[in-house]
């Protein structure tokens, strides 16, 4: 079980994060078809480090974009995603 | 013997304040209303009267009287009523913070975690939010759903502290 | 055996092995109260049924296995060296029949080149009789202990902590770091497996060992650390967690407080493994025999325990570790007959023993529960002793499995023959023994391969490492798997080296280049109760209590499960089938009302000035046009295209509304919800509360429902699809026009701590106009009937709008998630299956059943649900059928082969009632 760094709440058990998906699959909603579709299903899927969004659903119930090494685990920054917040 | 007992509170106005727009002026229009700041990510601030605990970035639990809230807000915000699907525990006595590391994963034992801190965990596969009221007290708002089953998971695991 | 060191004592405890009576003292653990009363074979091998004694003193321990407890409590495939003796303890040997000493399976020791290794697999080839035919046997005879059938009484537990630094392993440096660690100010957890903490020291006495132990213990507990016995640290997995396994109570007690065991989950800023190293045996025939020991574990007999397990003894050893052994068994009086030297000169440890240098063991003999004769080379010439017990010395594996598991390297120490840690990839350091392990000999067996035994527990001999050679395999993971080396319950903590040493001889290579296995958590076995937690006792997980819970469990309904949920699925009176009160329940909602709980589906209360926004994206329907005080039914897409729940939208004021969706998808929606807002949309002005278990729901429906509204509410109701606010004894409800059933229909929906006194009145105002309670199984059949969908059934992932009929209501404008998936063109292409309904020619349609157009042909479609027509009697269906809209009125069979169940149904309008939609009106 990971330990996730959440920008709000700080380091915090994995088992309260949900995954999402990658950075790199999501599409603009007003995206073509096609675009779309390259989108979803045609993704880097990396051996190696990738950008991947969670949510911190059974914490503060925030989204970050976690950039993980998918082979040791090792999480080299957590940005916060959202609304303007205060500290 | 580890001494902790849960209990259940009576039931409280609970509210969820969002700030979608301008949170800074919106912080200082409530400072200047009801006399203490927004609190933090992580803390509560506030009275029996009129509390307020952090559990999210641009989200509040309020509890008490919110009726000043509206005209704070105005249109840079607003409260949505969930009190009755939340239940408000009680954990007393020294114990408190054990008991909250069975099943969790949370380190409610920390010295940082004090007196009005506030912290939303899972403990024992349920979502819960925590907040400090003193040293020998926490309070925990608990799913109503799964009251009595953290009810009586609290209660089993007090038996076996040590 | 019992040494002169081990007088008996007012304190003994009492214990039984396989029936019989024996005492033992407080502290023992069960091998040494065995060896103590002169037991010497304790179990039968796991392929061979050789007779078995005690090898190790730790849980390293690959032969001594017992079953400890009895009832619930019974442990099977305890090692004997890992239990420590309380009062009333029932051990009982494994795997023999009728009796230890006599055991017909040990005539499979003599079908020995049968079970050679790779056995199993060789079975799997040729013909499959031929693997029946062994499997019967196999099963039969290869096995350890029996799993209890009886559930455990007893609770386990699981529990967090943090802390600055876990050291594990008690030994001198562990103790000494975490007094270090502690008295710096840092939150310390210190763990050993064993009772009582010193480790190495509580075998090799220094002076007033003792008291630095209590005196160490006493620091780190002085400055704030946690010292943990009985608790093995058997898990080592990302960023630093730990997880720790304590035993309460030992295999079989009755724990004092109810709790057997716990498991930590311990996340550290730094771990030390002072996990010292395990003595490797020495591979040659017969050293499987009871009476052949680990020296260091006959040393802790001696030592710790008093016990001296043999009074002639000859030691083997390639190093100097094995003298201490000799000297402690000199001091408990018994003779040392020979120490056979592996190395060629002596090395000064030796004096007044009788040292052969070059030597080594050849062979051993003996009786069934004894060791009779020793036999060894000296200098090539073969020499032979008599003895009772043999002492070996292989040299010494350091405990990596932690290091290993927590992603770090090793590398390979010539002069120790052994692994030791190399880089670290989190925050792990290995410290003392493990680390450093004593330089031995030589490491490669030397003697005959036949009955050498490596792994003890799995009864692979080097012949079998021989013949896997031989046969082809050349990798170390090829060798474990077609040997099953190192795949016991001891995960080969005793044997690995030896079969490596064996196998890098036969590649030709150094150790090191013949590579290792991998180390896999659990490092010793954990009972599964652990795992489950609390849960153990209960369903795995919470029930989700309704708010109404005690309302419904009063009328004793029979309930239904619905993710974590409960419902009422029917309100059965006396005498009624669950099929007989469902119909009576969807009768009464036909002909007068009906009340039923509504309160588990999904709520979101979406505010602000882009609520529209927000809604319109989420849901494939248009929202903005909807008045206040209006709703409509709406459906939401997933991003391919594909239907993925489907509700109800509500304006209930100027700039809020009331969304609600299915219960099974609530928490998916309010992450979908939660993600468009504050992932896709952050600047948006809008706020998204989840407020399911907020409000109660309760609805009533029927003919009668709305006049049974009017009363309560003591207003004009609203009109279908509108909602209004309004008191119920005094209560402030939501009032929504809808309906699921087909009937004029109505959703109340209240602060769910005042739902009780509201559905009280509510169910006073139905049995009133004639009706009655109805749960889900009626609710089932209405909508069927109706043919409104349901998520999970028709709403399967794979139907679009089209499919469903529902393209009509899509949001012409686009901007809807999904609404870029639905351009594909393969989801207008001929053959989808779309929505149809199905009524029966004759029989009753099956659940789930495969529409096909004769038996035999390709099935073109399935039934998603089924039911009976409520007035009229007659099996109706919806089903998915290919090309299904212009198919009405063709005859397909629907059959379910694996039920054995068929009937003949023609297709037609997935309405079977009320098509026109009349009875929602007024």
């Amino acid at each position: 079980m990971m330990l996730i760094h959440c920008p709000h709440c700080g380091p915090r058990a994995q088992s309260e994060f949900v995954y999402e998906r990658t950075v790199d699959s999501v599409a603009p909603t007003d995206a073509t078809t096609d675009q779309a579709m390259q989108t979803l299903f045609t993704r880097n899927n990396p051996r190696g480090v990738d950008d991947e969004i969670w949510r911190h659903s059974f914490g503060c119930r925030a989204w970050m974009v976690i950039t993980r090494h998918r082979v040791t685990n090792e999480i080299s920054h957590v940005r916060a995603v959202g609304p303007e917040t205060l500290p | 013997m580890t001494d902790v007992t849960v209990s259940i509170l009576p039931s409280a106005p609970l509210w969820a304040l969002e700030i979608w727009s301008n949170p800074d002026a919106v912080a200082a229009r409530f400072k200047a209303a009801t006399g203490f700041a927004l609190p933090k990510m992580g803390s509560s601030d506030g009275s029996e009267a009129l509390r307020l605990i952090r559990y999210e970035p641009t989200v509040w639990l309020v509890e008490g009287d919110a009726s000043a809230l509206p005209s704070i807000l105005a249109n840079d915000g607003t409260q949505t009523a969930i009190g009755g699907g939340i239940v408000r525990m009680l954990l007393s006595g020294k114990g408190w913070r054990r008991l909250l590391m069975e099943g969790g994963v949370f380190d409610a034992e920390s010295p940082a975690f004090t007196t009005g801190s506030s912290a939303a965990t899972i403990i024992d596969h349920v979502n819960i939010r925590l907040h400090v009221h003193s040293d020998d007290a926490c309070l925990a708002y608990v799913p109503l759903s799964y009251a009595r089953g953290i009810l009586h998971f609290w209660e089993e695991a007090a038996k076996a502290l040590d | 055996m019992t040494g002169p060191s081990r007088p008996s004592s007012a304190t003994d405890i009492n214990f039984t092995f396989d029936g019989k009576r024996y005492s033992a003292r407080r502290g023992d653990t069960l091998a040494a109260a065995l060896l103590a009363n002169g037991i010497g074979l304790v179990g039968r091998s796991f392929k061979y049924h050789r007779p078995r004694g005690i090898m190790t003193a730790g849980v390293e321990e690959p032969s001594a296995l017992v079953t400890v407890g009895e009832g619930g409590r019974t442990e099977p495939n305890t090692r004997a060296t890992d239990v420590f003796v309380y009062d009333g303890l029932v051990a009982n040997s494994q795997n023999r029949w009728p009796s230890l000493s006599l055991d017909f399976g040990a005539i499979f020791g003599l079908a020995a080149p049968l079970f050679s290794a790779g056995f199993y697999y060789k079975t799997f080839f040729g013909s499959a009789k031929r693997w029946m035919f062994y499997e019967h046997f196999i099963r039969k005879a290869a096995g350890l202990g029996n799993a209890p059938t009886e559930s455990d009484p007893d609770r386990f537990s699981q529990r967090a902590a943090f802390c600055d630094v876990l050291v594990v392993g008690a030994g001198p440096s562990g103790l000494a770091a975490a007094v270090d660690a502690a008295e710096a100010g840092q939150r310390v957890i210190l763990v050993e497996q064993d009772e009582i903490l010193g480790a190495s020291l509580i075998r090799d006495p220094q002076e007033l060992y003792s008291v630095w132990v209590q005196n160490c213990a006493e620091r780190i507990r002085a400055a704030g650390g946690r010292i943990l016995t009985r608790t093995t640290a058997s898990g080592y997995w990302e960023h630093d967690l730990v997880t720790l396994t304590q035993r309460l109570a030992e295999p079989g007690q009755v724990p004092h407080n109810g709790v057997a065991q716990r498991l930590w989950h311990v996340r550290a800023g730094q771990v030390l493994l002072a996990t010292g190293s395990i003595e490797r045996p020495v591979a040659f025939p017969n050293n499987d025999r009871p009476g052949v020991m680990l020296s260091q574990a006959v040393r802790t007999y001696v030592r710790r325990y008093g016990v001296c397990p043999g009074q002639r003894v000859v030691i083997a050893t390639n190093n100097d570790d094995a003298y201490l052994t000799a000297h402690a068994l000199q001091e408990a009086g018994a003779q040392i007959v020979a120490i056979l030297e592996a190395r060629p000169a002596p090395a000064g440890q030796g004096q007044n023993l009788p040292v052969f240098n070059n030597a080594h063991p050849l062979s051993t003999k003996g009786a069934r529960h004894c060791l009779k004769n020793v036999s060894g080379s000296v200098d090539g010439v073969t020499k032979s002793w008599d003895a009772d017990l043999l002492a070996v010395s292989g040299g010494f594996t350091p405990v990596v499995h932690l290091h290993c598991q927590a992603g770090g390297t090793l590398e390979w120490n010539d002069a120790a023959q052994a692994f030791v840690p190399a880089q670290s990839r989190q925050n792990v350091k290995t410290i003392g023994g493990a680390a450093a392990p004593a330089p031995v000999f030589n490491a490669t067996p030397v003697a005959p391969a036949k009955k050498s035994f490596v792994d003890f527990q799995n009864d692979v001999t080097l012949a079998d490492v021989d013949l896997a050679w031989a046969e082809g395999y050349r990798s170390v993971e090829h060798l474990k798997r077609y040997t099953t080396l190192g795949m016991a319950t001891d995960q080969g903590k005793t044997s690995n080296m030896g079969a490596l040493a064996r196998l890098a001889e036969k590649q030709g290579v150094a150790i090191p280049e013949a590579g290792l296995t991998t180390f896999r958590p659990p490092y010793t076995p954990v009972t599964m109760g652990l795992f489950a937690g609390a849960g153990a006792k209960d369903a795995g997980a919470h029930k989700r209590r309704l708010a109404l819970y005690d309302v419904h469990a009063a009328k004793n309904p029979i309930w239904q499960p619905l993710g974590y949920w409960f419902r009422p699925r029917a309100y059965p009176m006396a005498g009624e089938t669950l099929a007989d009160a469902a119909m009576r329940e969807a009768r009464s909602v036909r002909t007068s009302a009906g009340l039923t709980d509504v309160s588990t589906l999904a709520k979101f209360e979406v505010s602000g000035p882009d609520a529209v926004a927000l809604l319109e994206t989420i849901c494939a329907t248009t929202v903005g046009k909807l008045a206040v005080g209006r709703g409509r039914y709406t459906f939401m897409l997933r991003e391919d295209g594909f239907v993925f729940d489907d509700g109800t939208v509500w304006r209930i004021d100027e700039n809020r509304y009331l969304l609600t969706s299915s219960t099974g998808g609530a928490d998916r929606m309010a992450t979908h919800l939660s993600y468009v807002r504050n992932y896709l949309h952050p600047s948006w002005h809008v706020s998204v509360v989840n407020v399911q278990e907020h409000y109660a729901g309760i609805a009533i429906a029927g003919p009668k429902a709305k006049s049974a509204v009017a009363k309560l509410i003591g207003e004009e109701p609203p009109r279908h699809m509108s909602t209004i606010s309004a008191k119920i004894a005094g209560v402030s409800v939501l009032v929504l026009a809808a309906s699921y059933s087909g009937e004029r229909a109505f959703e109340i929906y209240v602060d769910a701590r005042n739902a009780e006194p509201v559905w009280t009145h509510c169910e006073t105002a139905v049995i009133a106009e004639g009706g009655c309670l109805y749960g889900l199984e009626a609710m089932e059949f209405l909508r069927i009937e109706k043919g409104h969908l349901v998520v999970g059934g028709e709403i399967d992932g794979r139907t679009t709008p089209q499919d469903l009929a529902l393209d009509k209501m899509l949001n012409k404008a686009g901007g809807f998630i999904g609404a870029s998936g639905l351009g594909r063109s393969a989801l207008s292409e001929p053959g989808r299956r779309q929505l149809v309904g199905l009524e029966a020619i004759e029989g009753s349609i099956p659940e789930g059943s495969m529409l096909v157009t004769a038996d035999g042909k390709s099935p073109e479609g399935h039934v998603t649900a089924s039911a009976f027509r409520i007035m009229e009697g007659g099996s109706i269906a919806l089903a998915h059928l290919a090309d299904g809209f212009d198919r009405h009125g063709e005859e397909l069979i629907a059959t379910s082969p694996t039920r054995g169940q068929r009937a003949r149904v023609r297709v037609i309008a997935p309405h079977f009632y009320d098509s026109a939609g009349e009875r929602y009106r007024d």
